[in-house]
C-alpha cells in the first residue's frame, strides 16, 4: 500500500513539475514578445514582472523598469552608448590625478568597504570587480554631496552588477563565481556604467535614507512600529516590555533593504518586485516587506527575552529559505500594503 | 543553571570604521576570528559570562557602526545611555584612527556621563606596519584617565584581558561607590538577590565616606 501510495505521489509531482515548466515557458514567451515590441508598455511589463523576471531577460527588464533604458526600442542603442560614454568620461575626469586627486575621506571609506562587500562571494572578491565598485561608489558619492557615500550603498550596487554580468556569460555559468577578468574591457566597462546609472536611479527614490541624520530611515522605523502595533499587537507589546527598540534591529533592514538578511539571489528576486513599484518600491513597499518579515518570526520572538531577541534578529535563520519563502513574504507585504497604505488613519489610530 | 550570574554589565565598542570592533566582539564571544566580515550597519550584539574575582559576571556588549555614529546618532545614543563601560578602538597601523580617539572620548563622556569606564584599545597588533607606538598611546591613555591595552582580534592576543579589565574596572567602581548600580541607565544590573544584600551591607560605609 505504502509503495503504491509513493508511486502515486511521484507521478503527481512529475505532473506538477511539467505544469510548472509549461507555465514558466508561457511566461517567458510573454516577456519575450513584449520586449520585441517597438515600444514597451511599462504598465504591462510591471504587472508581468511582479511575480519574478526570468534570469535570461532580467538585465533588460530591470533597465527598463528602473527607467534607464528607453521604452522605445529605436532609441535604446543610442541612449546606452551616450550614457556609457558619459560615465566613462566622468570616471576619467575624476581619477585624472590618481588617488591623490580624490577626496581622501570619501575615498578611504569606499576603499575599506569594497573588500568587505559580499566577502564570501568570488565575484566580489575579484580585484577587477573591486576596482569597478570603487569607481562606481566614489563617482556616485562626489556627484551627490548631500548624502555622499554611506555604508550600505556598497551593498545596493551588487544586485545590478551581478544581474548585468549575466547578460554576457553563458546561462549555465554561475555569475557568483565567474572570473570577471576574462571579459573584454569594453564589456566590463558597459557593466560598470550600467550598474552606476541604475544604482543612481534606485538611490534617487530613497535619497533621504542617506542624507544627514537619515530621516527616510527614521520615518520608516516609526512606521514599521506602528504597523506592527496594528497587525501583531502582542508582538509589539512583547518587544516593548523586553526593552527592544525597533531602531536597534530594523535600522539595518532599512539601510540595506534586507540584503544582510537574505541571499543575493533572493534579494534579486525581491528587486524584480520592488522595481515594478519604482520609485516607491524601495521605500514604501519595502516597509511592508519588513513587517511581513518580522511577524514571520512572531511565535519564536514571543518566547524570547531581550538578549535572545537581539541575537535572533541580528542573524535571522533564513539559510534554508527557498524562493517560495521570498514570494510568500512579497505576497504578504502586498496584502498589508493594500490594507493599510491607502488608509493611513488605520495606522495613526494605534497609538 | 548555566545562566546564573551576579552582575550584568553593559559595554559598548566604538571607534573609527575598519578598526576591528566587530572582530574584537566576535573573538571575545566566540573565541575565534571572524572571517570574511562585512562592515556593521547599526549595531552588533554579543554576550558572555566570565568570572571576575568571586563574581560571575555577564557582559552584554554592543559594537556600534561608526559611520552611522556621525550621521545617525540615535541608535548609539540609546546604547551609550545604558552603558557602564566602553572600549574605544583604534588600529595601530592607522594613525588617523588614533587621532579620532579624542572625539570618541568626548562623545562617550557626553552621552554616557563622566562615570563611564573607558578603555583605550590598540587593535591589529598582528600587523607589521605600526604607525602608533605603544608608548605614545599609553601616555595618551594616562592623560585621559583610561586603561590601555593592545590586542589582535586575529590571533586573540589581549582580547580576553581587555574585556576582563573593563569588567573589573566597573566592579571596582561599584565597590568604591563611584557608581550606583541602582541608578537607571547605569549599565549595571544585579543577577540575584544574595549579591544585592552584600552590596547593601557595604552601602552605609559608602555613605559615610560621602559625608566626610
Amino acid at each position: 500500500m505504502g509503495d503504491l501510495h509513493l508511486i502515486g505521489t511521484e507521478h503527481q509531482t512529475d505532473a506538477v513539475y511539467a505544469l510548472q515548466r509549461s507555465k514558466q515557458k508561457a511566461r517567458f514567451l510573454k516577456f519575450k514578445d513584449m520586449l520585441q515590441q517597438p515600444v514597451v508598455d511599462l504598465d504591462v511589463l510591471r504587472k508581468l514582472s511582479w511575480s519574478g523576471v526570468p534570469t535570461a531577460i532580467r538585465p533588460i527588464v530591470w533597465q527598463l523598469l528602473v527607467g534607464y533604458l528607453p521604452c522605445n526600442s529605436d532609441r535604446r542603442n543610442v541612449a546606452l552608448e551616450r550614457k556609457r560614454k558619459e560615465y566613462q568620461d566622468g570616471v576619467q575626469q575624476t581619477f585624472a590625478r590618481g588617488i591623490e586627486g580624490l577626496d581622501q575621506t570619501i575615498w578611504h571609506q569606499v576603499f575599506i568597504d569594497v573588500p568587505r562587500t559580499n566577502p564570501k562571494m568570488a565575484l566580489f572578491q575579484n580585484q577587477t570587480t573591486q576596482r569597478c565598485l570603487e569607481r562606481i561608489l566614489y563617482c556616485w558619492a562626489i556627484r551627490h554631496p548631500a548624502s555622499s557615500y554611506v555604508q550600505g550603498i556598497n551593498d545596493l550596487v551588487t544586485p545590478f552588477f551581478l544581474v548585468f554580468l549575466t547578460a554576457y556569460i553563458e546561462e549555465d555559468q554561475d555569475p557568483e563565481s565567474y572570473d570577471i577578468s576574462l571579459l573584454p574591457p569594453e564589456i566590463l566597462s558597459a557593466i560598470e556604467a550600467d550598474s552606476y546609472w541604475c544604482l543612481s536611479k534606485l538611490l534617487d527614490g530613497i535619497q533621504d535614507n542617506f542624507t544627514h541624520a537619515q530621516p527616510g530611515i527614521q520615518r520608516q522605523i516609526v512606521k514599521l512600529r506602528e504597523l506592527i502595533c496594528r497587525i501583531d499587537a502582542p508582538l509589539a507589546a512583547h518587544l516593548q516590555s523586553e526593552h527592544v527598540e525597533f531602531i536597534q534591529f530594523s535600522f539595518r533592514w532599512m539601510n540595506c533593504l534586507l540584503m544582510r538578511e537574505v541571499t543575493l539571489q533572493h534579494t534579486i528576486r525581491m528587486w524584480d518586485t520592488y522595481l515594478t513599484e519604482h520609485p516607491h518600491g524601495f521605500s514604501e513597499f519595502h516597509l511592508y516587506v519588513c513587517a511581513a518579515f518580522l511577524t514571520k518570526w512572531s511565535a519564536e520572538l514571543m518566547r524570547m527575552e531581550f538578549q535572545e531577541i537581539m541575537l535572533f534578529l541580528q542573524d535571522v535563520p533564513t539559510d534554508d529559505w527557498q524562493e517560495k519563502e521570498i514570494e510568500l513574504l512579497l505576497s504578504e507585504a502586498f496584502m498589508w500594503k493594500s490594507l493599510f497604505h491607502a488608509s493611513p488613519m488605520h495606522l495613526g489610530g494605534s497609538k | 543553571m548555566a545562566h546564573t550570574y551576579d552582575f550584568l554589565l553593559k559595554f559598548l565598542i566604538t571607534g573609527d570604521s575598519g578598526t576591528g570592533k566587530s572582530c574584537l566582539l566576535h573573538q571575545f564571544v566566540e573565541n575565534k576570528f571572524k572571517e570574511g566580515a562585512t562592515h556593521t550597519i547599526g549595531v552588533e550584539f554579543g554576550s558572555r559570562i566570565v568570572t571576575i574575582g568571586k563574581n560571575q559576571v555577564k557582559l552584554q556588549i554592543v559594537s556600534c557602526d561608526s559611520a552611522g555614529q556621525e550621521r545617525f546618532r540615535s541608535v548609539t545614543r540609546s546604547y551609550y545611555r545604558g552603558a557602564a563601560g566602553a572600549l574605544l578602538v583604534y588600529d595601530i597601523s592607522n594613525r588617523n584612527s588614533f587621532t579620532s580617539i579624542a572625539k570618541w572620548i568626548a562623545d562617550a563622556r557626553k552621552l554616557a556621563g563622566a562615570d563611564i569606564a573607558l578603555m583605550l584599545v590598540g587593535n591589529k597588533l598582528d600587523l607589521e606596519d605600526r604607525e602608533v607606538s605603544y608608548l605614545e598611546a599609553s601616555r595618551f591613555a594616562q592623560e585621559n584617565e583610561m586603561t590601555f591595552l593592545e590586542t589582535s582580534a586575529l590571533t586573540g592576543e589581549g582580547v580576553e584581558e581587555t574585556f576582563l579589565k573593563c569588567g573589573r574596572a566597573i566592579l571596582t567602581k561599584i565597590e568604591t561607590g563611584q557608581v550606583d548600580p541602582e541608578r537607571p541607565g547605569s549599565g549595571i544590573q544585579y543577577g540575584d538577590s544574595s549579591l544585592r544584600r552584600i552590596s547593601q551591607k557595604s552601602r552605609p560605609a559608602r555613605q559615610k565616606s560621602l559625608c566626610c
